[in-house]
């Protein structure tokens, strides 16, 4: 297959993930997965920042305008954080700014998730990929419903 | 003498051990007889009472550990032979053959993957799981290094096969290596050596044969996500779930048939944790806990107890059991057991039971006390010294540390584990920083402008054939290569291995670049070992950016390569993207004022005063009273071994007042606290009502805790009554040489739990007081052997390892009734001349109720929080929990620090402890303490906040959100043409941020962000993603 076969045949069907990993807890968690071996679908790309109440509103933002498909945030479980309480105001960020946000801009909520992952919760990780990308993948590309 | 020490042990204890030594300036052999450190904390699938991942918060500092320079980690290493006296011991330690290379292997487990030898049983997962011959003990293990059975393997024993050596591109295997002896000086050594668990060793009653009968260790490696069931609660004989699982506690311990007088302490907590997290995960399953007692006697233990049997339906069932057998066809469970509740023999049918076992000390402790020529108890513990100071052995220069002394929980474990390193401190004084090593840079740093075009070098890795067999490295190479500003790109084999670094730096040098990026493996085990390199070849090591290709793309995308190799290209140009936006970023050092501020002049704050104190710091003791010596001040003697308290408290009252180095404040209150770790500014109202300004390094928090005075009891007001007082007060009145009233009284009733564990107000247990009672008892009898003694009890926390047996010496003094807290006792005064009293109370075990006549009732109230801790914690912006008692930075790990640096916590002011646990811990925190001192100054990290002032609208929202309290507003003076306005801005405290970026996203107008993660940096890896494919 050529590489504009790979890209047409890409962007026919696979869509594109963000994900933001916090340092501690949910990097660790993907990490396991790979040392583990459990297979899941290549249609993410992690950015890992050192907690995820790092995760702007900006960022989601940014990300649906240059059209992705999903984004996934991870941190720590509740009371785990590793920032003491930086998960705390992520969660409330994702409710009241981050689906709030896309919604307005009329994307679907589903496109966005907040998940908690932990450094030993490897397998959880790679179902959690799997599920997700079957979801966007049932929603389809947002490049072929909606202007962007 | 020498600087360094010698750890015998790589569980908790000893690593915790271990990383304050280092940072206190001593070298430290770690020797750990298994090939990988974590010990039994790496097993546990989660913490109580918080529920936190074991190995979350454990793995971090694993991986210290094996960073740390001035550690030398030697697993798979076990202690032959030691001579030599404190300051200057020689020990010879046996290097066992792992048959790796361990500088060679790259823990890729390619050699495990085509082991063909069958899989055995894996001891790390309790032999549930199955490993190969050739193995990694954990995938998380450290060092993350192979090891092969010898007794397994086919080369080794029958000179077949070899196919590891074949496949390891490492070239690490090694079929000939040999024991090895090595010779080691150390002016100390601390043993660490943890425990056992029984299963096979306990008598066939509790049925531990059948194949769905396990222990709790057992368990938590089937509840592990990680574990041989990926976290499903499945029975080990058909692997289905059960639906009704027993938990049987003291399955042996505190039974002196099975050869276990003691109780193991942490059984009811990991009980109860066990049955919520298997509730969590499978909904239909039914937990019942056989219980004998419920001792939950830590910080919010007792809750935590309350909430598995409230919200999560756990049922406890009180109990003494028979027998455990087997139903044949099911592989059921029948569990036939008294039903103490209700003094009926009853059986009961579950598809797996959970034994809580005991707790013994490690196989190989006795062969270890005779190698280092120290005593053994006979419950088969290390002896101590002395009851109060636990850590020291009988031979001097040797210390104990975590549970190879006696039953200790995590927590208490770290806590004494710092305190340990700090006694190891004091004893080589002299040779600190003797024996370490300082990271030095020959080449100084070249400056890199912002200005300056990038200029990135990119290695990619092949990591033997884990990234290379499921990715095309060549074409990934050739793609990178062409993207701008990259000036060189190359792949290899292993980029972690020294000449690997060698080569890094020469392409830095040699095509003078100012950005370097290694896509490879996990940063989180990587990173720091290329910015070292990095920064050897001159480049500032924030420059450096690392991608993960390995545990992201090629282990995760096995069979679709065309795929995983896009995302490696769209990860590295992401990578490439941030990197050219990358800055400079400096650690600044922050100079640390060597003296330290103790709060309170009971116990714990004279220990940890003197503790610093004798490492040569100024220390300022600060007590609110005249008298030092806090509570102990009050009592008569001590528990568990009589000693009278004014013996033990007053020399070490003397001690303190006559050292040089402590200057007390008596009748003294602090005022204010400003500044940050190493420079706060403390005034202090002294006893002249005048102020004091001192400036202080350190602050250690030690302001105790008091007894409860109750009013009422069960409704009877008894204020007044002069026969009715709290252990306490009894203790005053014992103290007087005035005790003839005590031979004159008939019967003594003791009330325990009063105004302690209850549904309203004081809802927690309050640790100390079962222990206080039962020392009274045995007190109150050798002053009057024919007085009656009544207790009225709920549970008896005697949890440590001498403390059962102090109670079971009890039972012949007193009488021991059990009540319940919804039958709780009734008070009725007799007549007014003789003042006696008339007891009412349920009896649990009779299942009735029995009426008591006593002279006098004495009250086990619990320890409150002193009173003004709200005002005192929001001048050290440090929280209380919810009972009031000063909150730590995290319960497991670190009992004695605050989330804030440079505060720390000990004693009663934390939780209500003993004498022994308060010097354990008041000797950690002036540890923890001590190392700011130590370093006089301290490094910053380069990855904080940072605020554009111009931006800032002084809106206090980052202030808020800041979990460290390293932001505040300050007054800025902005001059207009008419006017000078004073406004607002947010300042970042460098010495106090950790980098989190929590402020960034919380900031309305984008004023603040993170170095190294901010705004561009982070958008043009979103952009470099999704906008610039060009493959």
């Amino acid at each position: 297959m050529t590489k504009t076969q790979i890209k047409a045949k890409k962007e026919e069907v696979e869509p594109e993930i963000l994900v933001f990993c916090c340092n501690w807890c949910s990097y660790a968690g993907a990490d396991l997965a790979g040392v583990s071996r459990f297979q899941y679908p290549p249609n993410i790309r992690i950015i890992r920042v050192m907690c995820s109440g790092r995760v702007d509103p900006s960022f989601i933002l940014r990300a649906f305008k240059d059209g992705v498909d999903g984004v996934l945030i991870s941190g720590c479980h509740i009371g785990d954080c590793h920032y003491i309480s930086g998960n705390e105001y992520t969660r409330k960020r994702f409710e009241k700014l981050h689906k709030v946000i896309i919604e307005q801009l009329g994307i679907d909520p589903r496109r966005i998730r907040l998940e908690w992952i932990s450094a030993s919760e490897g397998k959880q990780f790679a179902d959690l990929i799997k599920d997700f990308t079957n979801e966007i993948k049932k929603l389809g590309l947002v490049k072929q419903y909606y202007l962007v | 003498m020498e600087g360094s020490v010698l750890v015998i042990g790589g569980g908790i204890a000893g690593i915790q051990t271990s990383l304050d030594l280092t940072e206190l300036g001593f070298k430290v052999y770690l020797v750990e007889r298994t090939p990988s450190i974590g010990g039994r904390m790496a097993q546990l699938d989660k913490t109580f009472p918080t529920n936190d991942c074991s190995l979350c918060i454990l793995a971090p500092k694993m991986v210290e550990v094996f960073r740390n320079p001035n550690i030398e980690l030697m697993t798979y290493h076990e202690v032959k032979e030691v001579e030599g006296k404190p300051g200057n011991f020689e020990v010879t330690i046996l290097k066992k053959p792992r048959y790796i290379e361990e500088s060679k292997c790259k823990g890729c487990g390619d050699c495990a993957a085509k082991c063909p030898k069958i899989e055995v049983p894996n001891l790390f997962d309790m032999n549930l799981g199955k490993r190969k011959s050739i193995y990694i003990p954990f995938p998380q293990a450290v060092p993350p290094v192979y090891v092969i059975d010898p007794k397994l393997c086919l080369k080794l024993t029958k000179d077949v096969c070899g196919v590891c050596s074949k496949v390891c591109k490492a070239e690490a295997i090694n079929y000939d290596q040999k024991i090895e002896e090595i010779e080691i000086k150390v002016g100390a050594i601390v043993v660490s050596t943890g425990f056992d668990m029984f299963g096979e060793e306990l008598s066939s009653r509790w049925g531990y044969e059948y194949k769905n009968v396990v222990n709790a260790l057992e368990y938590e490696r089937i509840l592990c996500a990680s574990g041989p069931f990926a976290g499903h609660v499945l029975r080990p004989s058909d692997q289905k779930e059960p639906e009704k699982i027993a938990f049987i506690q003291c399955a042996g311990s505190r039974d002196l048939q099975e050869g276990i007088p003691y109780c193991s302490s942490v059984c009811c907590m990991y009980t109860a944790k066990e049955a919520i997290i298997t509730k969590e995960h499978s909904e239909n399953a039914e937990c019942f806990i056989f219980k004998h007692e419920i001792r939950a006697f830590g910080k919010n233990f007792y809750e935590f107890t309350r909430r598995a049997e409230e919200e999560y339906n756990v049922n406890y069932i009180q109990t003494k059991i028979s027998s455990i057998e087997e139903e044949k066809d099911s592989n059921d469970l029948i569990i036939y057991y008294e039903d103490l509740e209700e003094g009926s023999f009853k059986d009961f049918k579950a598809n797996l039971v959970v034994l809580a076992t005991p707790l013994v000390p490690s196989i190989g402790t006795r062969d270890l006390a005779s190698i280092l020529d120290i005593e053994i108890d006979s419950y088969g513990f290390f002896r101590e010294k002395n009851s109060f100071y636990k850590s020291l052995s009988s031979r001097k220069g040797i210390f104990l540390t975590g549970f190879c002394q006696g039953p200790l929980d995590i927590p208490e474990t770290v806590a004494n584990a710092s305190g340990v390193a700090s006694e190891v401190a004091t004893l080589l004084s002299s040779k600190k920083f003797t024996q370490i090593k300082e990271k030095v840079f020959e080449i100084s740093e070249k400056q890199v402008k912002n200005s300056e075009i990038p200029r990135i070098g990119v290695l990619i890795c092949h990591c033997g054939i884990n990234i290379g067999k499921y990715v095309n490295v060549p074409s990934v190479v050739e793609y990178i290569a062409q993207l701008p500003n990259v000036v060189h790109c190359e792949d290899n084999l292993y980029s972690c291995s020294s000449d690997s670094q060698e080569r890094i730096k020469e392409l830095i040098i040699d095509k003078n670049l100012n950005r370097f990026i290694v896509a490879s493996c996990t940063p989180r085990t990587h990173e720091s070992l290329f910015q070292e390199t990095c920064q050897e070849a001159g480049l500032n090591k924030y420059l450096f950016e690392m991608v993960n290709i390995r545990d992201q793309c090629s282990w995760v995308h096995m069979n679709e390569i065309e795929a995983a190799t896009l995302k490696a290209k769209d990860l590295i140009r992401m990578a490439v993207a941030k990197s050219k936006l990358l800055i400079p970023q400096k650690e600044d050092s922050l100079k640390i004022t060597p003296t330290a501020l103790v709060i309170g002049g009971g116990i714990s704050g004279m220990t940890a005063g003197l503790d610093i104190a004798n490492k040569g710091f100024d220390v300022f003791l600060i007590e609110i009273e005249e008298e030092l010596g806090g509570n102990l001040r009050y009592l008569n003697k001590l528990f568990p071994n009589h000693d009278k308290a004014s013996d033990f408290v007053n020399p070490i009252i003397e001690k303190v007042e006559n050292h040089n180095k402590i200057q007390i404040f008596r009748n003294s209150v602090i005022r204010d606290i400003k500044g940050y770790i190493g420079n706060y500014n403390v005034i202090i109202l002294n006893s002249d009502k005048h102020e004091v300004e001192l400036k202080i390094g350190t602050i250690i928090v030690a302001t105790g805790a008091k007894e409860l005075k109750l009013k009422h009891i069960s409704g009877t007001n008894i204020e007044k009554e002069s026969n009715i007082f709290t252990q306490l007060e009894l203790e005053k009145k014992l103290d007087k040489k005035e005790i003839g009233w005590i031979k004159k009284s008939k019967r003594i009733t003791m009330i325990l739990c009063a105004g302690a564990r209850q549904d309203e107000g004081i809802t927690y247990c309050s640790n100390i007081c079962c222990c206080v009672s039962l020392k009274n008892i045995r007190v109150l009898k050798e002053i009057n052997p024919d007085l009656q003694i009544i207790v009225l009890y709920r549970d008896l926390q005697m949890a440590k390892k001498e403390f059962e047996n102090y109670y079971r010496e009890r039972r012949n003094d007193a009488i021991f009734l059990r009540y319940s807290l919804d039958k709780a006792p009734k008070l009725r005064k007799n007549t007014k001349k003789d003042e006696s009293y008339s007891i009412t109370v349920f009896d649990t075990n009779l299942q009735d109720y029995v009426e008591i006549e006593s002279d006098m009732i004495i009250l086990s109230t619990p320890m409150i929080p002193q009173d003004g801790l709200e005002e005192l914690a929001k001048m050290l912006k440090v929280p209380l929990d919810q009972s009031g008692f000063f909150l730590e930075a995290h319960v497991k790990l670190r009992p004695l620090d605050f989330a804030t640096d440079g505060i720390f916590l000990c004693g009663c002011a934390q939780w209500p402890k003993n004498i022994q646990d308060s010097i354990s811990q008041a000797k950690g925190a002036a540890g923890r303490a001590s190392r700011f001192l130590n370093a006089k100054e301290i490094q910053t990290s380069g990855l904080i906040s940072e605020v554009k002032e111009g931006k800032c609208i002084g809106c206090g929202k980052c202030v808020e959100t800041c979990p460290y309290n390293a932001i505040e507003l300050v007054e800025v003076s902005r001059d207009y043409e008419i006017a000078s306005l004073i406004i607002n801005k947010s300042s970042v405290n460098a010495a106090l941020c950790k980098g989190c970026g929590t402020c960034a996203a919380t900031c309305p107008v984008g004023a603040i962000s993170v170095k190294h993660y901010d705004f561009n940096q982070i958008n043009v890896m979103i952009d470099a993603y999704l906008l610039e494919k060009s493959y």
